[in-house]
């Protein structure tokens, strides 16, 4: 009967597209997120600074190349890549290229207290309402946004990032920014 | 020597008391071998007991603390209370496999002294799978990939203590190990239609000897499944009891395939029908608990946020594929010897009913099957991130279940063969009023939720029809055997517990429907931040907020919101919590949950003032009949109970010499 | 006569409710939050929607759909702002007019398929009528199911 055969053949072929499906899904990474912003223009924002130095704008500063890392200081692994970022800001300290850091859902009192015990010196930023680290599609701190001289992010790094990292970032936007 | 060098040792042992017992088992079947099956029975009851030992050996040592083993000292903490320390043989991977093992053992010792003893030909071969299915998890528990004992070179001062979720309920205690029952106990209907498969039997007798299993671990499941619901209500904090999570879904996929293999158990019985779609649907449900293991214990389907990564996965997926191929290739190889006697009658018998309702069982399992995987799918394919999750699910998965609601009510009320326009009359004048009736109390209420409206309809219809059926059978009693009306009753459940038993089931399945449908067309919800003494008005609660304080514990610190709710003639304190135990990153949200018949009152401590404890942020949410949910899993374990308990009169013969026994007259 | 009466009463009855509690209505600005936020994923959860989260991050995104809803953005226009965001990921149900709609499909598919299956093993209809025991047989019947009833175990 064809009906039969039909039936018992699609058996066999779910059976193996589901045993195919489920091999293949051991190749992937549950933190490879590629989601959301890369490659479109950075949402623009406006915020205050944690240490009263009035607001600051993402389009300040266009042409340049901007690293915004959304941090906060109950979350352990923003502790530990914390080093990595003062290295490389004293690094490009003066260059073209400028570091923000976002406050992920934490008040500003203690947010300050931990800028300063860290020894954060680039602008921190309030983002009371989250509304910034929302427009940027942040899963949790840290993570870190690479956005070019035209505006457009162009990388993005979940979890807590090494100076490696950073600094291969950078410097692939600043070759493109003097090409 | 250590309880865990102890537990160890017991595993080894059994692990080559398994191989054994499956080539012994394996002989006796071959030859029919006496002496080989006593060896076998043997090594089946010495193995359970060795399993059951280590198990024992890894909760005294979690009770004693001995952080020398690496699977206390990851999952319990010298603050740990006894009872969940011991409870913690569950509380990750490598304990319930060891848990899963014991009971797998259990269940091949079963069959090798009770199930050898009634059809020994068939049970001695279905032993050989059971014994083979031992072998595999207790390579798996003895292999690094999961071994429970492996020890530490050096012992920590204090252990890292269980998941903070999972030392927060006492029904931990209850859910985890109910599943795991159901879920290895359907591995015995799978033996025994294996092994008739195996020898080539035509017949019923692998359906009839498993008949009690396959319901016993069926109900387990159902009510493990309601008891999972029940400890995510009350533990994870957002007032909702489901959320097609993967864990969810692996839960209720083998159900849905032993659900459906219930009902078409009975056509095989009354029509001899449906031979190979029953092997099909056993064969399914193993599978699918198979299946679910693996997905939710190698990681492969997991939010972005949790970092469980196994080694079993592989091993897991190479049983599963196993197991595919055999059970398939064997059905497809012998499905030529499975001929049904006669066809299925008119659309409107009961066999054809069964046979829709087995059609919607398995749409909705596949759909299950297909939203859980289909994220990986589009991963494979293009490399697209997506989600699936409860508004798929509740879209496609309502209507499936609304026409089996309606097919539960019909169903039973429909005669073998076919029924006539009076019969249907007969049967579907009063429950059909009586759906009107629940259709315009869910108006009358206030309901607006076309599904919910529905959900009364037909409540209300199947209700009918249960009723219905116990009064018939009632009056029935009296005219044939002169009862009084009580006495009749009783004896509706003694003489014909599976037909009356089912019909409580379906009772508790209404009670089910009804608390679902209401509790998410009508839930409302609210949340404000409150100094102490504020009030926050809800769906005629009122909440004060008044006081909020900190909680110190040995095992752990919270903050505690002191309510006092009014309203509705009610008036109760509640204490939601913000707990932190050491061991997690952030605090876990304890509900305080007022139960009630009518609402349930559902308050979290959403946000505090970590300064000064001077306001805090309550939500609360009214959610109406959710406390049904509880109740009608009951009924449906009740109902199962009463289904399963053997009627009294009927004996199967025993002690059958094991060179062939005939098939039992039916 | 009166049976089918009842029965036509008890089906208009349900079919009037059913029309009553369909009938559209205007959406408050609650209602279209509600209906927004469950749609949403939750990006701290274990695949939790927006609106039923209890989370920090599920708090600041219903506060952002509320505030969308009162500048008067059309449904659409704020899911999009979080799909800028998070990507489709953030929907809990794919969109349909996308290739994923096949997801939504598939069970249609599946009940057609099964229905089909199903009705070729079901004898047709115009068996039943012959089918149908007279009342003599029927009072037969009744008693024979009595008796199974109480020899069944």
């Amino acid at each position: 009967m064809t009906l039969a055969r039909a039936v018992r053949i699609a058996i066999v072929v779910a059976m193996l597209g589901l045993v195919v499906t489920l091999a293949l899904a051991f190749r992937r990474d549950p933190h490879d997120i590629r989601t959301g912003t890369i490659g479109k223009p950075a949402p623009a924002f406006t915020a205050e600074r944690l240490d009263g130095g009035g607001t600051l704008s993402l389009s300040d500063y266009t042409g340049k190349v901007v690293v915004v890392n959304f941090f906060a200081s109950w979350c352990l692994p923003c502790t530990q890549e914390n080093p990595a970022l003062v290295r490389v800001y004293e690094r490009y300290r003066g260059s073209d290229v400028v570091m923000l850091g976002v406050v992920y859902q934490e008040s500003r009192d203690s947010a300050l207290s931990y800028v300063k015990r860290m020894g954060i010196s680039w602008p921190a930023l309030a983002d009371d309402d989250g509304r910034v680290a929302l427009s940027y599609g942040v899963f949790g701190p840290p993570e870190t946004f690479f956005i070019g001289p035209d505006g457009v992010i162009a990388g993005r790094h979940i979890g807590p990032i090494d100076e490696g990292t950073l600094i291969t970032g950078i410097e692939a936007l600043r070759r493109e920014a003097t090409r | 020597m250590s309880a865990g060098d102890l537990g160890a040792a017991a595993l080894r042992a059994a692990l080559f008391l398994a191989l054994w017992g499956t080539g012994a088992a394996a002989y006796a079947s071959w030859r029919r071998d006496a002496r080989a099956l006593a060896s076998a029975r043997i090594a089946a009851g010495v193995g359970f007991g060795l399993v059951v030992l280590a198990a024992v050996a890894m909760m005294f040592a979690l009770a004693t603390h001995d952080f020398r083993i690496l699977y206390v000292a990851e999952n319990n903490a010298r603050e740990t209370p006894l009872f969940y320390s011991i409870i913690g043989l569950w509380a990750a991977l490598e304990g319930s496999i060891l848990l899963w093992t014991a009971i797998l053992a259990g269940a091949t010792a079963y069959v090798a002294f009770r199930g050898t003893a009634a059809i020994p030909r068939l049970a001695t071969t279905a032993l050989v799978v059971m014994f083979a299915m031992l072998t595999f998890f207790l390579l798996l528990i003895t292999t690094p990939a999961a071994d429970p004992f492996v020890r530490l070179a050096l012992a920590p001062d204090n252990g890292n203590g269980p998941n903070a979720l999972l030392q927060n309920h006492p029904l931990m205690a209850l859910h985890p190990p109910l599943l795991y029952l159901g879920y290895v106990l359907t591995s015995v209907p799978f033996a025994y239609a294996i092994a008739s498969l195996i020898i080539g039997e035509g017949g019923d007798r692998w359906l009839i000897a498993t008949r009690r299993f396959a319901l016993v671990s069926w109900a387990l499941l159902g009510v493990g499944i309601v008891a999972g619901a029940w400890w995510s209500y009350a533990v994870l904090g957002w007032g909702g009891y489901w959320a097609w999570d993967p864990v969810e879904n692996a839960a209720i996929m083998p159900w849905l395939t032993a659900t459906a293999y219930l009902h078409s158990v009975m056509v095989e019985e009354k029509r001899r029908l449906l031979r190979t779609w029953n092997l099909a649907l056993v064969i399914a449900t193993f599978s699918l608990t198979i299946l679910g293991t693996f997905l939710t214990r190698s990681g492969v389907v997991n939010s972005v946020h949790s970092f469980t990564q196994s080694a079993i996965g592989p091993l897991l997926l190479g049983y599963l594929v196993t197991i595919l191929v055999l059970s398939v290739g064997l059905l497809l190889w012998r499905s030529g010897r499975l001929r049904d006697a006669g066809a299925v009658g008119a659309p409107l018998s009961r066999e054809a009913i069964f046979l829709f309702q087995n059609v919607i069982f398995m749409v909705a399992m596949l759909t299950v099957l297909l939203g859980t995987l289909y994220p990986l799918i589009a991963e494979a394919i293009s490399g697209a991130q997506l989600s699936i999750g409860g508004p798929y699910f509740d879209r496609v998965e309502i209507p499936l279940g609304l026409a089996l609601l309606f097919l539960m009510g019909v169903g039973p009320q429909l005669p073998w063969h076919g029924a006539s326009r009076a019969t249907l009359e007969r049967q579907f004048t009063a429950p059909l009023a009586c759906a009107a009736g629940g259709a315009l109390v869910a108006v009358a209420t206030g309901t607006t939720a076309i599904g919910a409206v529905l959900t009364y309809a037909l409540a209300a219809f199947v209700a009918a029809t249960v009723v219905q059926e116990f009064a018939r059978g009632i009056r029935a009693r009296g005219v044939l055997h002169a009862e009084g009306a009580l006495t009749a009753f009783a004896n509706l459940f003694r003489r014909s517990g599976r037909r009356y038993g089912g019909y409580v089931v379906h009772l508790g399945i209404v009670l089910v429907a009804l608390a679902i449908a209401t509790s998410q067309a009508r839930t409302v919800d609210a949340e404000r931040t409150l100094a102490p003494g504020e009030t926050l008005v809800i769906a005629g609660y009122a909440v004060r907020l008044d006081a909020l304080r900190a909680v110190h514990e040995p095992q752990r610190d919270s903050v505690v919101a002191d309510l006092e709710i009014t309203g509705n003639g009610a008036s109760s304190q509640l204490h939601p919590a913000l707990v932190q135990y050491p061991s997690s990153a952030s605090a876990v949200g304890s509900p305080g949950i007022g139960a009630g018949v009518r609402d349930d009152l559902y308050t979290i401590l959403a946000a505090y003032d970590q300064k000064a404890l001077s306001w805090a942020t309550i939500r609360m949410r009214v959610i109406p009949l959710v406390s049904w949910l509880w109740l009608g899993g009951a009924v449906v374990g009740i109902g199962a109970v009463i289904a399963a308990l053997p009627a009294p009169r009927r004996r199967i013969a025993r002690q059958v010499p094991l060179a062939e026994a005939p098939a039992p007259a039916k | 006569m009166t049976a089918r009466i009842v029965i036509a009463a008890a089906l208009l009855a349900i079919a009037a409710t059913l029309v009553l509690a369909a009938r559209p209505h205007e959406a408050t600005a609650d209602e279209r939050v509600d209906r927004i936020t469950a749609e949403l994923r939750c990006p701290v959860c274990q695949g939790l929607s927006v609106k039923d989260s209890p989370s920090e991050t599920a708090r600041q995104m219903r506060d952002l759909v509320a505030e969308r809803v009162r500048e008067g953005k059309t449904d659409a226009e704020i899911e999009a702002e979080f799909r800028t965001a998070y990507g489709d990921w953030v929907l809990l149900s794919p969109p349909i007019a996308s290739w994923s709609g096949l997801v939504w499909l598939a069970p249609l598919a599946a009940v057609a398929a099964g229905v089909v299956l199903a009705t070729g093993r079901v004898r047709g209809g115009a068996a039943v009528a012959s089918a149908e025991p007279s009342a003599a047989e029927r009072a037969a019947l009744r008693e024979r199911v009595a008796r199974e009833e109480a020899a069944e175990g």
